[in-house]
């Protein structure tokens, strides 16, 4: 009995001396949320729910696309990340834009997503420019009737493998570069392949990529139903 | 040199008799530890009090010990946990016991409370035992909260807030409450050096009068004999019988009747050094920051239930019910021993007080555990964290994936999960095609209802059009989407 009163204590304390699992680490400390580091915890938590990571898909384009890494640069990489795409569903992280993230964390989500920059994965083909200037409206329905038709339909109004790329409201919600960025990149994820890969024998030229996109924001409508006066259309 | 023993033992004995003499010690004992109980209350059922006196004695000692670093103030209370938890040897077990500590005493004395209420121990003529009984579980439930708000980080911040809102719902002098418990307008150091001052000093010496009352009692109108069904009490009679009692079957507290107080004390420490060494300390979580906005805050264990009441009660109720329904507990509970003072004390016998205490129990566990899963909290970060399974982003149009992303910037995967993943504020909208129909999603979206905000004036219309394309595809694969049974009907008409 002596023993056991002696004993229970020092043995408590020598268990609790050691690595027990009840012990915190400097892991468990609380952390700010401008304290988190590192690209991987960063990204899972402002990135993931909308641009997936390349082993989940989302509804917008994955980040982890070699083709869209490759032709985006770093600088605008960083202003998207810190600054949103204004009027589109990709909100400004930065701390000075209304987000939560400090420059130090933007940097680490920018150096990161750059470091997933695969070349080995590209197209051999010519690769159009990120942006350029919006191509040839009519000379843009004839590409897409090439390239995109058999999925989206002659009218980009819908077929049998894919839906509308000319809804209306679709259309509002998007930019023109997105429009571009995914006619260049696709959605491979998705099932819609890339600008060397929707007809591998002709892979797009830069000039149908600016046509295709000017065709596609042509078919833009105000709440009137009316096309806007920047509308390609109109010009 | 060797010192015969026999000396020794005559040394011993003299300092004793001497100590004895001017103290009476022995005397002292023998009223105490040696005063007679009935032979059937050396029982299992009657060991609870014993392990909360022994709890409490060790929140003295470990919190003796954690006073010795802490240091109460707004300032420096969060840094010194900090460093008790993450560098000072052995200093996040010391939390760690005097917070398991805490619990064990809380959860022992409330199985104490049952026992006594079950077996009649609180009927004449033991009404001041069972009244000092509830002050000690007032104070202990006090220390147990302002323990809490020693931590100063969230939970004692937001816990703080909450109090003080209920104190500010009090008639009249409202605002005077919330000045006195907070010590000025915000929650500041004030704030902390007064909880501190009842923490460590107020709340625990009122303990110590307290468990000297209760103890008092116990040794003037003695312990509660086993109740024996058919065996009712009588104002008349009952001081007799227990006297006959005594002198049929009474035996000497100690040595005769502890032994199951010191098995269970052993079990006790045990179970709070095994939770300390394997679930460590709580906290500290985020520091005390209103500007947090990520905050989670948690009271503690036995705290959660009033958490989950707070968050699920109807506003329109909410005074009423703060204020009116502990006042009407409390006032029950006093009453109890006079109302319902003799009679029978078997539970046995008293089928009503055996579904009180099943209500009470089974009302807390479901609601303690409705605190610790806390459904009603958005997720804050779900809009940014959580996927959405593959199964519902493929074979969509563009414009139902703009819906989904829409769903997820404006954020109502932080109250509405899909596949488990997100807020649970909201119903899961893994389903939602199939439960409502497109015009009654815009409906719901735009004007809310239903606990849900009215999202008109954040959302353009192609904004609307494009989460409702969305939300119709969320459907179990060959299930067509929601219709109108209304609709079909008029038709049909």
């Amino acid at each position: 009995m002596k023993k056991a009163l002696f004993f229970t204590p020092v043995l408590a304390l020598t268990l609790a001396s050691c690595n027990p699992p009840g012990k915190p680490t400097l892991a468990d400390k609380w952390k700010s949320p401008a304290d988190v580091s590192g690209f991987t915890n960063l990204y899972a938590q402002n990135c993931l729910g909308c641009h997936g990571d390349g082993k989940s898909i989302a509804g917008s384009i994955t980040l982890k696309n070699p083709l869209y890494l490759s032709i985006v640069s770093e600088d605008k990489l960083r202003s998207i990340t810190a600054g949103g795409v204004p009027g589109h569903n990709m909100p400004a992280l930065a701390i000075e834009n209304g987000g939560s993230l400090s420059n130090e964390q933007i940097e680490t989500i920018v150096k990161g997503l750059i470091a997933w920059r695969d070349v080995s994965k590209l197209p051999t083909a010519p690769i159009p420019p990120y942006s350029a200037p919006l191509g040839d409206v009519a000379a843009g329905k004839a590409a897409f009737s090439q390239s995109c038709a058999s999925c989206h339909g002659n009218d980009g109004s819908g077929g049998p493998k894919a839906g509308s790329v000319v809804d209306k409201n679709y259309l509002n919600l998007v930019s023109d570069q997105y429009l571009r960025t995914v006619t260049i990149a696709g959605r491979p994820e998705l099932g819609c392949p890339d600008f060397a890969n929707r007809d591998p024998a002709t892979p797009m030229t830069p000039a149908s990529v600016a046509n295709i996109t000017a065709w596609l924001s042509s078919h833009r409508l105000n709440e009137f139903n009316q096309a806007p006066t920047s509308s390609p259309a109109n010009k | 040199m060797k010192v015969p023993i026999q000396k020794l033992t005559d040394l011993g004995l003299g300092v004793f008799n001497w100590v004895d003499d001017r103290l009476h010690v022995k005397k002292i004992w023998e009223s105490t530890a040696g005063h007679h109980v009935p032979q059937s209350a050396g029982s299992w059922f009657y060991v609870f009090g014993s392990a909360t006196l022994l709890c409490f004695m060790l929140q003295l000692v470990t919190g003796i010990m954690l006073a010795l670093v802490y240091v109460p103030s707004a300032d420096e209370a969060y840094a010194t946990l900090e460093y008790l938890t993450y560098h000072q040897q052995l200093g996040w077990f010391l939390r760690a016991m005097h917070y398991w500590g805490s619990d064990f005493m809380v959860g022992i004395m409330l199985l104490h409370m049952t026992q006594v209420y079950l077996f009649g121990a609180y009927k004449y003529p033991r009404e001041i035992t069972w009244l000092s009984g509830l002050a000690l579980l007032v104070c202990t439930l006090g220390l147990a909260f302002t323990g809490q708000v020693m931590r100063f980080d969230e939970d004692a911040y937001w816990g703080l807030g909450i109090g003080a809102s209920i104190m500010g719902r009090v008639p009249f002098i409202g605002q005077q409450l919330v000045d006195f418990m907070l010590g000025g307008q915000i929650i500041a150091s004030e704030t902390l050096s007064r909880f501190f001052a009842l923490h460590v000093f107020v709340l625990p010496g009122a303990v110590i009068a307290l468990v000297s009352l209760h103890l008092r009692m116990v040794l003037t109108k003695g312990i509660n004999e086993y109740p024996v069904p058919g065996m009712l009490v009588r104002r008349e009679t009952y001081d007799k019988e227990y006297a006959a009692i005594l002198k049929k079957e009474g035996v000497p507290f100690f040595p005769k009747a502890i032994d199951k107080d010191i098995i269970t004390s052993a079990f006790v420490i045990g179970g709070i050094v095994a939770c300390a060494f394997f679930f460590g300390p709580k906290g500290p979580g985020g520091p005390a920051d209103p500007l947090q906005i990520n905050a989670n805050p948690r009271p503690d264990f036995w705290f959660l239930w009033i958490f989950s009441i707070a968050a699920l009660m109807p506003a329109e109720i909410e005074t009423f019910a703060l204020l009116v329904g502990p006042a009407v507990v409390g006032l029950i509970l006093v009453a109890l021993p006079f109302l319902n003072g003799t009679g029978e004390k078997s539970w046995r016998r008293r089928p009503v007080a055996v579904i009180v205490t099943l209500l009470v129990w089974i009302s807390l566990g479901i609601l303690t555990y409705l605190g610790t899963t806390s459904p009603w909290s958005p997720v804050m970060n779900a809009w940014s964290a959580e996927v959405t399974p593959d199964a519902q982003i493929l074979h969509r149009t563009p414009l139902q994936l703009q819906g989904a992303i829409t769903l997820q910037y404006k954020q109502c995967r932080n109250c509405h999960a899909i596949e488990g993943l997100g807020g649970e504020r909201g119903p899961s909208l893994s389903d939602v095609g199939m439960r409502l129909t497109k015009p009654q999603l815009v409906r719901q979206v735009v004007q809310g209802g239903g606990n849900m905000p009215a999202y008109g004036q954040n959302l353009s219309p192609s904004e609307v059009e494009a989460l409702v394309a969305y939300m119709i595809t969320l459907r179990a694969e060959g299930v067509p989407p929601a219709r109108d049974v209304t609709l079909s009907r008029n038709t049909k008409n």
